[in-house]
């Protein structure tokens, strides 16, 4: 099975799974669709296999050629041992196959990524951040390396249009010195990538 | 990656709602998908396949889809009333290839909502997403105008991701098309179905009345 083709996205399933998370949130608000995107991403990790690496040089070549589960669905690339980026969205063709068939992404898919934001963590510009990341996070808790628990933090995330989420001052030069990076690298890595991420274990 | 997150919810909601609860959502995910993307209208049956190949009207999201124009439909008087058209690739399969490569299995939900379904609605399902789908087809068809007359759409066969084949017999006959015909369709394409415009006398639904 070719990697491409295993993250390539379906944009009839992916519009009509969309417009199934818009029907929740029409009935639950953005408190419901939050607690559906959370669940529904924790189910997913929960039905991969678990993972074990010997060392963290293993755990590194997984992850860059998606044979981790956590780099199943995107394209990743490592600029330092810790620091991830996704080169692009695992659901950026939906997205455009979503604004392209039907028009501007409803407002809830926002609405839900301020809940999150504030109820949870500061790192969504939408509903599906609140995906990915929440899938990232529940995969990790499957993983040891070295027999120690990976861990997964979200440093920034770009969105189809550009719009740009940087995690919170207080919390930005801590993920950077354990990325490896410095902030003028991260601007560098945002222009052409779609999310910045770490990896670690305690 | 959305689509393989929400196979992995069928069953957990199939067990909460029951597979009756999942196609009731699916049935209101295909009509909402199709009120979205708004009316169409066209001068004629060219201008309208001419549209499909291009990709421009509603049908499209479906991907490659093909107008058998060799195979037009025509009612009682002899006017061409529709055609039969053919989906290359069912839109359910990449999902099926990556939930094998990524979770291992589908989940034993998705074969019950497509049996379910194929018993309380309409014998056409081969997977979960037909539900969806068809119900997509269905309302999209009503969105559309040819020459001013609103479509309907009939399904007509379908084969799944195993091999597995289903053929709606009693739209076959109304619309006066042979069953092996239809299933020789089947070995090139995925899914075939035809658009009609709503109200033809259709010869089949003459000679049944």
């Amino acid at each position: 099975m070719r990697k491409k083709d295993l993250v390539k996205d379906n944009p009839l399933v992916d519009v009509a799974a969309y417009l199934f998370l818009e029907d929740i949130a029409d009935k639950q608000g953005a408190a419901g669709m939050n607690t559906y995107l959370m669940s529904l991403a924790a189910a997913l990790a929960r039905s991969m296999p678990e993972e074990e690496y010997e060392s963290w040089e293993d755990f590194v070549e997984a992850l860059k050629n998606g044979d981790s589960a956590l780099s199943t669905f995107e394209e990743v690339g490592m600029p330092t041992k810790h620091c991830v980026v996704t080169v692009e969205s695992p659901f950026l063709r939906g997205w455009q196959e979503y604004t392209k068939r039907i028009g501007n992404f409803a407002s809830i898919h926002y609405e839900v990524a301020d809940y999150y934001n504030s109820t949870v963590k500061p790192g969504a510009i939408d509903s599906q951040d609140i995906i990915i990341q929440t899938y990232r996070a529940e995969m990790a808790k499957r993983i040891t390396v070295e027999g120690n628990q990976l861990r997964v933090a979200h440093i920034a995330t770009v969105a189809p249009d550009g719009t740009k989420k940087v995690a919170p001052d207080e919390w930005l030069p801590i993920l950077l010195e354990k990325a490896g990076i410095s902030q003028t690298m991260l601007n560098m890595i945002m222009r052409n990538n779609a999310s910045v991420w770490i990896v670690y274990t305690e | 990656m959305l689509d393989v997150a929400l196979v992995s919810l069928i069953q957990d909601m199939s067990e909460k709602a029951g597979v009756e609860g999942t196609i009731q959502y699916w049935l209101r995910v295909g009509e909402n998908l199709a009120r979205r993307m708004g009316k169409e209208a066209y001068m004629g049956w060219p201008s309208f396949n001419v549209a499909l190949r291009e990709g421009r009207t509603a049908f499209s999201i479906e991907g490659d889809v093909t107008a058998l124009t060799d195979l037009a439909i025509t009612d009682v008087d002899g006017d061409v009333v529709g055609y039969i058209y053919a989906l290359r690739e069912c839109v359910f399969n990449p999902t099926i290839t990556r939930i094998r490569y990524s979770v291992g299995e589908v989940p034993e939900a998705d074969r019950l909502v497509a049996e379910e379904y194929n018993n309380s609605i309409r014998d056409t399902a081969v997977c979960n997403f037909c539900v969806i789908h068809q119900k997509f087809r269905d309302e999209v068809a009503k969105n559309i105008t040819v020459a001013g007359q609103q479509l309907e759409s009939y399904q007509l066969a379908d084969r799944g991701f195993t091999g597995e084949t289903k053929i709606d017999r009693p739209n076959l006959k109304k619309i006066g098309v042979n069953e092996e015909y239809v299933r020789s369709l089947l070995r090139n394409y995925a899914c075939v179905y035809a658009i009609i415009m709503h109200g033809a006398r259709l010869k089949g639904e003459e000679e049944e009345s």
